[in-house]
């Protein structure tokens, strides 16, 4: 299944293509939402559409957040039944297919480890995001 | 010509046409259990005789062959209505859901599910129900009826005959598909002779004028030929005309169409178009987009040289009247009758009390008011959970309720009102009613609640513990109702297209659930504040007024700041501390603008760090995971294309005003 491939600093991950609708440059601000943890960057507007977007890196907790921000951060939108969802990145690299998903790493949120090639690449789950995305914005 | 009928094109219809035809049997079985008239059952027999022409039509021969098993059955039934009990209307309904499983499977391009049971059981039934005499033979056509002229011997006494032509309007995207439906329309009333041009050129789309004639011989009123055309999108009916005599023997001759005065059909029903409901909700966002484009044409205004800025302003002014006004059109156009849930209940009522062995008249009311289709879609699952719910939990089996004293038939009301700017949806059950000391028990026992303040819970918001997820009073976990999981996504979609939910319930009388609804997803007037760089939405609705004033100037009553709001107190909180959103450092002395609003526990006064003004807005509905943020009414987009929260005021400082309970 062909998948794509971002980075959260140096760490590479993978989410199905099928899920992701388009790849765009992060705004420069976001609408703050109330009660949010801090994962959630807030709102930001495309073509008239109001789309949540999540600091990955914040979400997975997985790496530390370096103190200069990437020169071009990306956002994956994920296209969830009739609904969207922003997912902020360091840097989209590139699609790539992924058969073999190891069990190594295995989360609500992490599927699992494969390789793509020299690198290893730490795949997620689409469902099990959500799922946590929902809990950081039912922070009230 | 198309010699080829390639099917694959007419799929969507087929299934549309014939889940439409399909959920009619249902409904009107079901209704004919009341009383069997010989017309009602004539129109069941006709529904299943209109599957079986389109599933033919389709070459879906394990379609057709079910459906004219059912045909058979119902033309039997039709002759001897005393014949439909309930084992027959199992049977029927039966078949009705394997007919709806087949055409699924069609839509699904999947095979289609083994019928052959189920059809030996309606021959058998058939059969058994067989009169002493022998039934009038069936009027209905082979099941592999040909398309065209069907040239068979005539029976000595023959219906009348019709000379039908119809006009296809030029505009249609489909001239030869609508002519087709309107042909196999009017062969559902009975046999159709000589089509001018011939089926094939229908269908094809070719069509002089755009008309075509039919020739139709049926013993149905004129009313109802003139009816069935005119269901048909794009056709209409340019002359309906008796033909004398017993048409002569099929033969090259052209029949003249202007023969024996034709009746031109005068007063047409409103021509409607079907139009896509994904087509309805982008005109919805367009004309929202449109009125977003228009405020910023607006903003830019502002930046003008004072002379520009007032032409301007008009021509904004008047463009804004505008697009308000195309708004409002669309808004109309989304407006959807409930019976579109309301018209399944019946068929699903019936089979939750057989399965759950209930007997339950279902009375629904008020169907025909008229909602938008956003919300309408929204309450169809909701209700028809709170039909289980009421039959499965309310309603008790008919032994206990003679034990009680009731009518072994219990009675599950569904009316819906419109008041005012609301509509009132309410499902009422003269069941058991709802065990409120139960509730609490589970909710305390749940760690929901404490037991001191179970005990001080009003009874009204005690019933609504049962919308907790996860806590039901139900015994059996039954695959109806009782799993807890539906209460709560009940209230959820109630509240999310901007409803409420109430319940009332007395115990051993019977339950009734209140949905109170909006009429639109409509426009909102706001004020827009100011709290550091974020803006966001208060409904004007919602302000009582402003007050600018220094925080240390605000009273104190038992440590809580106060504000002297004409001659009342109201309590001052700040509005970042609300939201939970980092505010600015205030100096005391600095003047501020409070904003006095009125929540559901009165009024309060949110300081903000600016007043921005005034914006008129298209409220756009939260999706997951938004939905899910407290105090959130919705989101807008600005004509500077910044996303802006409306803030739900009503409920917004509910869990604080608790926690200060005690004021005056």
């Amino acid at each position: 299944m062909r998948h794509v491939i971002f980075r959260l600093e140096r760490d590479r991950y993978a989410l199905p293509l099928d899920a992701v609708r388009e790849v765009v440059n992060a705004p420069l601000s976001y609408t703050r939402v109330p009660h949010a943890r801090a994962a959630v960057k807030g709102v930001m507007t495309l073509r008239g559409r109001v789309v949540p977007v999540v600091d990955l890196a914040l979400l997975l907790a997985a790496v530390t957040v370096s103190e200069r921000p990437p020169p071009s951060p990306k956002v994956v939108l994920l296209e969830l039944a009739r609904r969207e969802l922003g997912l902020l990145v360091t840097e989209v690299e590139g699609i790539e297919s992924i058969e073999k998903v190891g069990p190594q790493n295995r989360s609500r949120l992490v599927r699992g480890l494969a390789r793509v090639g020299p690198v290893s690449v730490t795949v997620l789950d689409v469902e099990g995001l959500d799922a946590a995305v929902a809990a950081s914005f039912a922070n009230g | 010509m198309a010699a080829q009928w390639d099917t694959s094109r007419y799929l969507g219809l087929f299934v549309s046409e014939a889940t439409e035809h399909l959920d009619a049997l249902g409904k009107e079985l079901v209704r004919l259990e009341g009383g069997v008239t010989p017309e009602a059952i004539d129109s069941l027999f006709r529904h299943s005789h209109s599957v079986k022409g389109m599933a033919g039509s389709m070459g879906y021969e394990a379609t057709t062959a079910l459906a004219h098993s059912l045909e058979d059955l119902l033309d039997r039934v039709r002759t001897d209505p005393a014949r439909l009990d309930r084992a027959v209307a199992d049977v029927v309904l039966q078949a009705v859901d394997a007919l709806g499983g087949h055409v699924k499977a069609a839509n699904a391009g999947k095979p289609f599910p083994d019928s052959a049971a189920l059809i030996a059981q309606l021959k058998e039934l058939t059969h058994s129900i067989r009169p002493g005499t022998e039934p009038q033979p069936s009027a209905s056509t082979p099941a592999n009826a040909p398309l065209v002229e069907s040239e068979g011997p005539r029976e000595p006494e023959l219906p009348p005959r019709w000379l039908v032509t119809l006009r296809v309007a030029s505009t249609s995207a489909q001239p030869g598909v609508r002519g087709f439906l309107a042909y196999k329309r009017l062969s559902s009333l009975g046999n159709l002779f000589r089509c001018t041009p011939g089926i094939d050129e229908v269908k094809a789309g070719k069509l002089p004028n755009g008309t075509f004639t039919v020739e139709l011989e049926s013993s149905e009123p004129e009313a109802v030929v003139s009816k069935t055309v005119s269901q048909v999108a794009d056709v209409a009916l340019v002359s309906l005309s008796r033909v004398a005599s017993a048409p002569p023997v099929p033969s090259a001759e052209e029949p003249k169409p202007a023969e024996p005065e034709p009746r031109v059909v005068g007063q047409e029903p409103p021509r409607t178009v079907r139009v896509r409901t994904e087509l309805l909700d982008e005109f919805l966002d367009l004309a929202g987009e449109l009125m977003l484009a228009t405020a910023g044409v607006r903003e830019v205004g502002r930046t003008l040289e004072e002379t520009d800025r007032g032409r301007l302003n008009e021509t904004v002014d008047r463009l804004h009247g505008l697009v308000r006004g195309l708004h409002d059109k669309v808004m109309k156009a989304r407006m959807t009758p409930v019976s579109v849930i309301t018209d399944r209940l019946p068929r699903a009522a019936r089979d939750i009390a057989r399965r759950r062995g209930r007997e339950i008249e279902l009375v629904l009311s008020g169907s025909e008011v008229e909602l938008d289709r956003a919300i309408v879609d929204e309450l169809a699952d909701p209700v028809l959970h709170l039909l289980r719910n009421a039959i499965d939990h309310g309603v008790e089996p008919p032994e206990e309720r003679r034990m009680r004293g009731k009518p072994p038939r219990g009675t599950v009301k569904l009316s819906v009102k419109r008041a005012s700017d609301r509509v009132l949806l309410e499902v009422e059950d003269d069941g058991r009613g709802m065990d409120v000391e139960r509730l609490k028990a589970l909710a305390v026992e749940r760690g929901l609640l404490t037991a001191e303040a179970a005990r001080e819970l009003p009874e009204r918001e005690a019933l609504l513990l049962s919308t907790a997820p996860g806590l039901t009073t139900a015994t059996s976990v039954t695959d109806i109702s009782g799993r807890g999981v539906g209460m709560d996504a009940v209230k959820r979609a109630v509240e999310a297209v901007g409803g409420t939910l109430e319940i009332t319930s007395r115990r051993g009388l019977g339950t009734t659930f209140r949905l109170s609804l909006p009429l639109t997803v409509a426009m909102v007037n706001l004020l827009l504040v100011g709290l550091g760089d974020d803006v966001y939405g208060l409904p004007i609705a919602k302000v009582a007024g402003v007050v600018e004033t220094t925080r240390a100037s605000l009273a104190h009553s038992r440590d809580v700041p106060v504000l002297q709001f004409g001659s009342a107190v109201v309590p001052a909180r700040e509005l970042s501390q609300v939201l939970e959103v980092p505010g600015r450092p205030h100096d005391v002395d600095a003047v501020s603008p409070f904003v006095v609003v009125d929540t559901d526990d009165g009024r309060v006064a949110l300081a903000v760090d600016a007043l921005l003004g005034q914006e008129e807005v298209v409220l756009k509905a939260l999706r997951r995971p938004l939905d899910q943020v407290p105090g959130l009414a919705g989101v807008t987009v600005l004509g500077s294309g910044r996303a802006v929260f409306i803030l739900d005021v009503a409920r917004l400082e509910r869990p604080v005003r608790a926690a200060a309970a005690g004021e005056t």
